[in-house]
């Protein structure tokens, strides 16, 4: 028995998706000929949200909306069913109509034209070019997205590694999560790591490289010098500073214990270790950050800022308003590599400095997944956290576009 | 103030940038600083490599004499090399089975006409929003479980694919003029000609810039061997740091570990400072590009 | 350049051809069997298995012996997992007491009893299961029946520094928490001196608070700790396990307790005792053999006792720890054979006696247990004698007897994290056990579902 019957769900959809589509056709004029096209573009808005929203949910057998045998709905599950309807349609949607706008308009699809010159067209050649492409996907088809889909269709098991059997369980692996203080700790700590790793690696990062870039005395050995823990794996800085952070052994207490008179507890306290985590990636990133900040910098007119100096602006004033924006680029490509870096890189330096401790305050979304899908071999709820893990860099990497776009100057 | 700027202008005759900047003594105090607290860490370790347990725990800051000792356990008894070996086997296949996979798919997307190319590269450019780590669970089923590979195929096969090489070539090829092709054709060239003496020659800093992203992400890699790799003698060396590292209760383990971790790290920093110029004129951020 | 990157890679693949192993026809001294086995040291202990597995190859040239080392029993059975699951298992394992009701459910294993068939040598390797103590074949078996071979048993107690006791005036080595408490109160000035660094660590593990349970022969799950049948509830909410979590506490709040930060650190509980920066340490009589060494070296006087109880409830005994050989089903029959005769040869008589020596492990023989008397090995090395006593003394009961169930080795991590919830976050005892228990039972549950047939 379902709260409401799958076809009745999908015939909402198609309303849904139909009017949205008219709406917006209608928006454009109402010339006949607009008419005719907005009622094409509804009919097909309503049919493309209907079957992206069949596509995620059929292999479910609609499970989300599923009564239990009391005749109670789950009102999680309902509400992550509803998610994925909402999701799957307005996906389907958007691209289709997207498409079928184009084609409407009479524009041409993308890539359709080909503005270079000196193709290669002799026989064979798209045979040829389809076999360049071939082991690239091919192996992305099978180690990424065939992953991916395994992914899915995982999250939705109760499954162990090497247990005789498995059992579909629908959306409980994401259930125990939502209703889980201690996951959400988790995504809070990730984010936590990640927005203080940028932060640090870039605006130290930014200092030091603008201080490097100059010509200084000495600045081919300075620029050397402060480059290359970028070579060090997440695996040794974190093997580095378990040594310098130890409790009992640990020379950085021994120095402030000897010249101040106090040792900080730095992987014993839930709320410091974080902090360890924080200061032993930014070590181990910032060299990549300072590379990347002097070649940019190296970039920057030095007609304009002697221009602005001229005008009288003071260095601070200069930095901020012709330097910063033109690096904008740079700093964008940085945030977005060392987002990625603290979501998914500092599992290693993790593993080796806090092993995820204490009381947890250092395991992020990455470690868990490891230690709940391999140490604790619970296969599903480690794909659901994947997933989840998965959803929120996509949605980050996405607000950092939003938010960088028009924001970031590409330069002439 | 403009004034006051205006007159050591025109009165001095060397390059006005030398002189309108302030002695940066502070600039040299902060670059020193700089690199005493990157440096610090790794000279540590060089230090402590050189010593016993018991130095450790007293904090000595100077070399000692036991690096003969950890040198010996490291090498002869941990199978240090063994595991730097694998990783360099491991690193460079991976990074030229990317390069010339690349290279390939970089030249299909530029010098010839496919239909539906942009899907295909929509296809190859997505997954560069798909992390791996992510999806090392259903890799593992599928790599482990589903193929049984358990060795260098493992380690290598899944990731010899790379959106990022793919999209590095093929921005880099879209740069080049039409007529470079044109010219390779009237000349008679085949596109696996033109891709060997025309393009290759004309993009090693960007293949540069690729093998030293991709050899640093294959040498760095740990999670994926952790899971997939179980013989000791094809464990890479991010693996075999895992074999120094303490569970010795009485043996000394900080001085192994961190002569492990500094040995550990010179393949990587000798590719990286040798690629360095090369690297960052592939990523056409240098002045000179 | 061009003909070098060509020439490199030509070069790769032929190494890579060359490194693949080739696979041997039988097995003879020409092309000895490869017989690898997984082991839970990485110290002395391992050194002591590699010169076994050498012995073993000069008495069986057909057979080569490869002893894989791992940090720790947890990693151990990760890889020993994974690997079976790629189809390329070791040959043998040793694995945890409390694996043993998943290795038996895995059907990854032989047991051992099958293997032996009713003979009573292998390969020449005598069979003698009579001769194991009680306390280990009454844990082990199930019904009579050997699943795995018995090789390392052990069991905690409390090792102390003498020469610190003797400065702060301690004389009697504590045998209770009262006593400990006492102890550290009395060490606390040199604490706030700076000559030591705290009174007394153990590793935080999930063993020893199974341990303080059957001290207070509480069970730790319901079915008879699960040896009348599975077991459908994990009991973390008892008094007596809400007592010992409530003393860890306390004991880190009064700063006594000295926390490396890490779980699990064996390896970090011992260097700090070494290091004479503790005067007490409680672990496992397997560390003897280490702490006895490095005692002689640096002229430290250290004492033994047993595992302190909590006087209020006192003492009904201590469980076995340790861990046990099991070997591969669907191995070839030679190879099969050979691996049964090693680790018959691995727990013989002479090797139990040597074994616990090296590492201060239980001797697991009567007979070897005779031979150490018969060396006088006992009076030179009275520390050695602590855990067998300890276990002997021991009276046997549904508690002290071990939980059996199949999520023994997550719950133990749960019990790990939920200890250390309490020290860190100063969180409710009662709170902090009731939510490891519904965490602990859910996972029990799905266990269940998937293994156990209804």
């Amino acid at each position: 028995m379902y709260l409401v019957s799958p076809p009745i769900l999908l015939l909402l959809v198609a309303l849904v998706g139909g009017s949205w589509s008219a709406w917006r056709a209608r928006a454009q004029g109402a010339a006949p000929a607009v008419r005719q096209r907005a009622q094409l573009l509804a009919l097909l808005g309503a049919v493309s949200a209907a079957a992206g929203a069949l596509v995620l949910l059929a292999p479910l057998n609609f499970c989300p909306f599923e009564l239990d045998g009391d005749g109670n709905a789950n009102r999680l599950n309902v509400m992550l069913g509803v998610f994925i309807l909402l999701g799957g349609a307005f996906l389907a949607h958007r691209v289709v109509s997207s498409l079928v706008g184009r084609w409407l308009r009479g524009e041409a699809l993308p890539g359709a034209t080909e503005t270079r010159t000196g193709l290669f067209s002799g026989p064979g050649s798209t045979l040829l070019a389809l076999l360049c492409l071939a082991p690239t996907l091919t192996i992305l088809t099978l180690f990424l997205y065939y992953p991916m889909f395994d992914t899915f269709q995982l999250s939705t098991q109760l499954a162990r590694l090497g247990a005789p059997r498995t059992r579909f369980v629908c959306m409980r692996n994401f259930n125990q999560l939502l209703g889980d203080p201690d996951y959400g700790r988790t995504v809070l700590i990730s984010f936590f790591l990640a927005a203080f790793i940028v932060m640090f690696s870039l605006a130290f990062s930014l200092l030091i490289a603008q201080m490097a870039y100059r010509p200084i005395t000495g600045g081919r050995f300075y620029r050397a010098l402060l480059v290359w823990p970028y070579a060090l794996s997440p695996v040794i800085a974190g093997i580095i500073f378990e040594l310098l952070f130890h409790n009992t052994a640990g020379v950085l207490n021994h120095v402030l214990d000897s010249t101040f008179g106090f040792k900080v507890p730095w992987l014993l306290d839930p709320t410091i270790a974080p902090w360890t985590v924080v200061v032993a990636s930014t070590w181990n990133i910032l060299g990549f950050c300072i590379l990347f900040y002097i070649a940019g910098l190296q970039n920057v007119p030095n007609d304009l800022l002697e221009a602005a100096a001229i005008d009288g602006a003071s260095a601070i004033q200069r930095f901020f308003r012709i330097t910063f924006p033109l690096l904008s680029p740079i700093t964008f490509f940085l945030v977005v590599t060392t987002t990625t870096y603290a979501f998914f890189d500092t599992y290693g330096l993790i593993d080796f400095l806090t092993a995820g401790g204490p009381v947890e305050s250092t395991t992020t979304m990455m470690y868990e997944v490891f230690e709940v899908g391999v140490v604790a071999r619970n296969l599903g709820s480690a794909a659901a956290r994947s997933l989840l893990l998965f959803g929120i860099v996509i949605g980050v990497t996405i607000l950092q576009f939003r938010f960088s776009r028009g924001r970031v100057m590409y330069g002439s | 103030m403009e004034e006051k700027l205006g007159l050591p202008y025109a009165a001095a005759p060397v390059t006005p940038r030398r002189r309108r900047l302030p002695k940066r003594w502070y600039a040299h105090v902060i670059l020193i600083t700089a690199i005493i607290i990157t440096g610090f860490p790794v000279y540590y370790a060089v230090v402590v490599a050189t010593q016993s347990n018991t130095q450790v725990f007293n904090y000595q800051l100077t070399p000692s004499t036991y690096l003969e000792r950890n040198w010996d356990l490291v090498i002869h008894e941990r199978q240090l090399p063994r595991y730097m070996l694998n990783s360099v086997i491991v690193a460079l296949v991976m990074t030229t089975g990317k390069a010339v996979l690349s290279l390939l798919a970089g030249m299909a997307f530029v010098f010839f006409r496919i239909p539906g190319k942009w899907l295909i590269f929509g296809f190859v450019l997505i997954t560069l929003m798909m992390p791996t780590e992510v999806m090392a669970i259903a890799l593992f089923r599928l790599v482990g479980v589903e193929l049984q590979w358990g060795g260098y195929d493992a380690m290598i096969v899944p990731f010899i694919a790379s959106a990022t090489g793919s999209f590095l070539f093929r921005q880099h090829f879209a740069s080049i003029p039409g007529e470079l092709s044109e010219a390779a054709q009237i000349d008679g060239a085949n596109p696996l000609q033109f891709l060997w003496y025309v393009l290759i020659p004309i993009s090693w800093n960007a293949i540069a810039a690729l093998f030293v992203i991709q050899f640093l992400y294959a040498w760095n890699q740990y999670l994926w061997p952790l899971m997939v790799i179980h013989e000791t003698t094809l464990k890479p060396v991010q693996l075999g740091l895992r074999s120094l590292r303490s569970g010795t209760e009485t043996g000394d383990s900080f001085g192994p570990l961190m002569l492990g971790a500094v040995l550990a790290s010179i393949p990587p920093l000798v590719v990286f400072l040798a690629l360095q110029k090369q690297f960052m004129s592939g990523f056409a951020l240098t002045r000179d590009k | 350049m061009r003909k070098t990157f060509l020439v490199l890679t030509l070069l790769l693949l032929a190494g890579l051809t060359l490194l693949t192993p080739v696979q041997a026809q039988g097995c003879s001294a020409d092309a000895p069997c490869e017989i690898d086995a997984l082991i839970g040291f990485t110290d002395h202990r391992l050194d002591w298995a590699v010169e076994r597995a050498v012995e073993f190859g000069e008495m069986f040239p057909q057979y080569v012996v490869n002893i894989e080392s791992f940090s720790d029993y947890e990693p151990l059975l990760d890889s020993y997992i994974l690997s079976q699951e790629q189809g390329n298992p070791p040959e043998i394992m040793q694995l945890f007491e409390v694996g043993t009701q998943f290795a038996i459910d895995s059907g990854y294993f032989k047991p051992a009893s099958d293997i032996i068939a009713g003979r009573d040598e292998v390969l020449g390797q005598p069979v003698d299961f009579d001769d194991i103590i009680p306390v280990v074949s009454s844990y082990y078996t199930i019904g009579g029946d050997w699943s795995s071979v018995a090789w390392n048993t052990s069991t905690p107690i409390l090792y102390a520094n003498l020469n610190i006791l003797g400065e702060a005036g301690i004389m009697d080595l504590p045998m209770t928490w009262q006593a400990v408490e006492a102890a550290c109160e009395q060490l606390q000035p040199m604490v706030d001196a700076g000559s030591i660094a705290g009174c007394i660590v153990w590793p935080n593990h999930g063993w020893f608070y199974e341990q303080w349970l059957a001290q207070q022969n509480t069970e730790l799950v319901n079915n008879g700790n699960g040896r009348e049948g599975r077991p459908t509830q994990v009991l973390l909410s008892s008094e007596a396990s809400l007592n010992i979590v409530q003393w860890h506490k306390d004991m880190y709040e009064k700063g006594y307790y000295a926390y490396s930060g890490k779980q699990r650190d064996w390896s970090g509980a011992v260097q700090a005792f070494n290091s004479q920066q503790l005067p007490f340490i409680m672990t496992s009589s397997a560390s003897a053999g280490g702490i006895m060494r490095n005692a002689a070296e640096n002229g430290v006087e250290v004492g033994t006792s047993n595992m302190v109880y909590d006087e209020e409830v006192g003492w009904t005994g201590n469980i076995l720890g340790g861990a046990t050989m099991w070997i591969t089903d669907g191995l070839e029959p030679e190879i099969e054979e050979g691996a049964m005769a090693f680790l018959l040869f691995f727990s013989n008589t002479e090797n139990s006696a040597s074994w616990h020596q090296t590492s201060g492990y239980v001797p697991v023989r009567n007979s070897s247990v005779a031979l150490l008397e018969e060396q006088g090995w006992y009076e030179e090395n009275p520390n050695f004698l602590t855990a067998s006593i300890q276990l002997g003394e021991s009276q046997v009961t549904i508690a002290t007897q071990g939980a059996i169930f199949g999520t023994f080795v997550e719950t133990r991590n749960i019990i790990t994290q939920a200890i250390e919830d309490a020290m860190l976050t100063g969180g409710d005892v009662a709170e902090i056990m009731a939510a490891a228990e519904e965490e602990a039972n859910v996972l029990l549950e799905e266990y269940n579902l998937l293994y156990v047939d209804e």
